[in-house]
């Protein structure tokens, strides 16, 4: 194998060092991110020195990429970044802080819930590769919670209770839980619910997650408060200290996660005082996890 | 001093064993209680036989009695109880289990979210008294929190941003965060928002408490989304084990929590096959938090 991966925790993360993803990898390469990925559901790449077509040639590499789009409220010429990119910042076209009251950080409040990446698309995200260009010098860590072992650690009668239930994810559900409504009817079309299996099964390595997210709303054939006061438990459950990872970012870090075993939520930090600049590309899951229409 | 307190975990919670409140008590088992309710914060009296009067002049004895109007969607009609009394169980009029999508169940289902009980209201509840007349077998604990020690714990830098933050508090906050929303028009002024501080003092103890609740929708002066996050953080910090006392019903308990210093929840159990018939009272505060007119 071309790198070495070092457990961050016993059972979740790893990270390795003195390896220059910019290279184009080698196929023995490839099956070592995907099988590293397999095992350790999140891995830390340190010390990158990345351009955002590095960034994007190596994501392209791991499988097809999933663009941006309708994934958030910022209009196409007010984009910094391109489509390719999830503009996980708080920065404007100009590189400017965003205000206070701006209404994409309004938005990107969200990412402070406990989530997986688009799982309110009809096919959900497979990886997310978030790259730290600019880390700001205190505060905004990214937390990552291990699904695997949140799903293992129910006990038999949950366990049997969820596995065929299906969840109702839309952006506008993880929006409401913080109080921001004012969405354009355009958005409302965008953001209409898909549904997602609760439990998900990972064929290659034989185990189950939890698939959750702070953006379902709802249980089929559930009544919706009876399903979101349970959602909370299970989230609660999932996110206990045990199963958590907390990483501080460096400069140069490219963190690797895979949005089917793990959820992840970013920190408080003094947003309108210090720059974080993180690009984020995203790979295509393998299909649906629900037979519908896709969204 | 006739009355023998067993501390129950480190930080929160003591209980009492062969005291029958229903004698009369001497002003020492008076002075005896309230002591002990500022310090453990929560109070288990095992092994009581009481019935909905002798429940209510015991009450009376801690402090002025605080009747439960305005306070859910259930009309004095279609009460089980009196107002003297919050019905905290899942039982009809008639003595029937609750239906699956009865609107009181979906309204009370905001009771599994951690809260400080009437903290919607401009004076807020001191003690509440919660009896257990018939318990689940399984299931239905209340936990609590300490606020104190909640409060303890923060870092110098958010006690100094908290200390004077003023909340906006209401029924809809906490039911919202469910989706519920079902109201009619005539209930919507009475769940009005009142503020509270973030930040309260407790006199005997000479000690300061986070006063959180899920029914916290706003921080005055602040974006919403932003506060809404940061409550939630707020709260997840506030409600880590260390902090909680998970309380298993025995028939007969009657369990005292002091609401300015402690957050409470119900756990889930099956509401629909077991019956949970716990009755409560509720003294009120000497005060509003914020000078405000009354709601």
């Amino acid at each position: 194998m071309a790198f070495d991966i070092r457990p961050i925790q016993p059972k979740f993360c790893g990270e390795v060092f003195d390896f220059d993803l910019r290279h184009p990898l080698s196929a023995e390469d490839i099956v070592a991110v995907h099988d590293g990925m397999d095992k350790h559901g999140v891995l830390v790449f340190h010390g990158q020195k990345m351009t955002d077509e590095e960034h994007l040639a190596f994501t392209k590499q791991l499988g097809p990429v999933q663009t941006n789009e309708s994934a958030n409220l910022i209009k196409r010429k007010e984009r910094r970044l391109d489509l390719d990119f999830s503009d996980v910042s708080n920065l404007d076209k100009d590189e400017k802080l965003l205000a206070r009251d701006d209404r994409r950080r309004m938005f990107s409040l969200g990412n402070r819930l406990w989530h997986s990446d688009a799982s309110f698309r009809a096919v959900p995200a497979k990886y997310s590769l978030l790259y730290g260009h600019i880390v700001p010098p205190t505060g905004g860590n990214t937390e990552f919670s291990d699904m695997r072992q949140a799903y293992n650690t129910l006990d038999n009668e949950t366990k049997v209770e969820i596995e065929d239930l299906i969840c109702e994810h839309s952006n506008l559900f993880s929006r409401a839980q913080i109080g921001f409504d004012k969405f354009t009817d355009e958005e409302l079309v965008a953001f209409k619910p898909v549904q997602q299996r609760l439990v998900r099964y990972h064929p290659k390595m034989d185990y189950k997650t939890l698939y959750m997210s702070t953006h379902i709303g709802g249980i089929i054939g559930w009544p919706r408060p009876e399903a979101m006061a349970f959602i909370r438990d299970l989230l609660e459950h999932a996110t206990q200290k045990a199963f958590v990872y907390s990483h501080k970012w460096e400069q140069g870090d490219l963190v690797i996660w895979d949005n089917r075993q793990t959820m992840h939520r970013v920190r408080r930090y003094d947003d309108l005082k210090y720059v974080r600049d993180m690009r984020r590309t995203t790979l295509m899951g393998d299909g649906l996890t629900v037979e519908q229409q896709a969204a | 001093m006739a009355i023998q307190i067993k501390p129950i975990k480190r930080l929160i919670g003591g209980e009492i064993d062969g005291v029958d409140l229903r004698r009369p008590l001497s002003d020492d088992d008076i002075a005896a209680i309230h002591a002990g309710m500022d310090k453990y914060a929560v109070l288990i009296f095992h092994g009581q036989q009481m019935d909905n009067v002798e429940h209510l002049e015991f009450t009376k004895l801690l402090g002025q009695l605080q009747p439960n109007v305005d306070t859910n969607v259930t009309k004095v009609e279609d009460r089980r109880l009196s107002v003297d009394f919050s019905d905290v169980s899942n039982i009809g009029k008639n003595h029937e289990i609750l239906e699956r999508d009865s609107r009181r169940r979906m309204f009370s289902l905001g009771n599994r979210l951690w809260h400080s009980d009437q903290s919607y209201r401009a004076i807020p509840a001191k003690y509440s008294m919660l009896y257990g007349h018939v318990v689940p077998p399984v299931g239905g604990n209340t936990e609590f929190a300490h606020m104190g020690a909640a409060y303890d714990a923060l870092d110098d830098n958010t006690k100094a941003e908290i200390e004077d933050l003023v909340c906006e508090h209401s029924l809809l906050n906490s039911r919202a965060q469910i989706g519920f929303t079902d109201y009619s028009e005539d209930e919507l002024p009475k769940f009005k928002p009142v503020l509270q501080r973030l930040v309260r003092h407790h006199p005997a103890m000479d000690r300061k408490s986070l006063y959180l609740a899920s029914h916290i929708g706003a921080i005055v002066g602040w974006p919403r989304p932003e506060a809404m996050v940061f409550i939630r953080d707020l709260m997840e910090h506030a409600t880590q084990p260390e902090f909680v006392y998970s309380h298993q019903w025995r028939q007969g308990d009657l369990v005292i929590w002091d609401n300015p210093q402690t957050m409470h929840r119900v756990r889930r159990f099956d509401d629909l096959k077991h019956k949970r018939d716990m009755r409560r009272t509720t003294t009120v505060c000497e005060g509003p938090t914020v000078a405000q007119q009354a709601a």
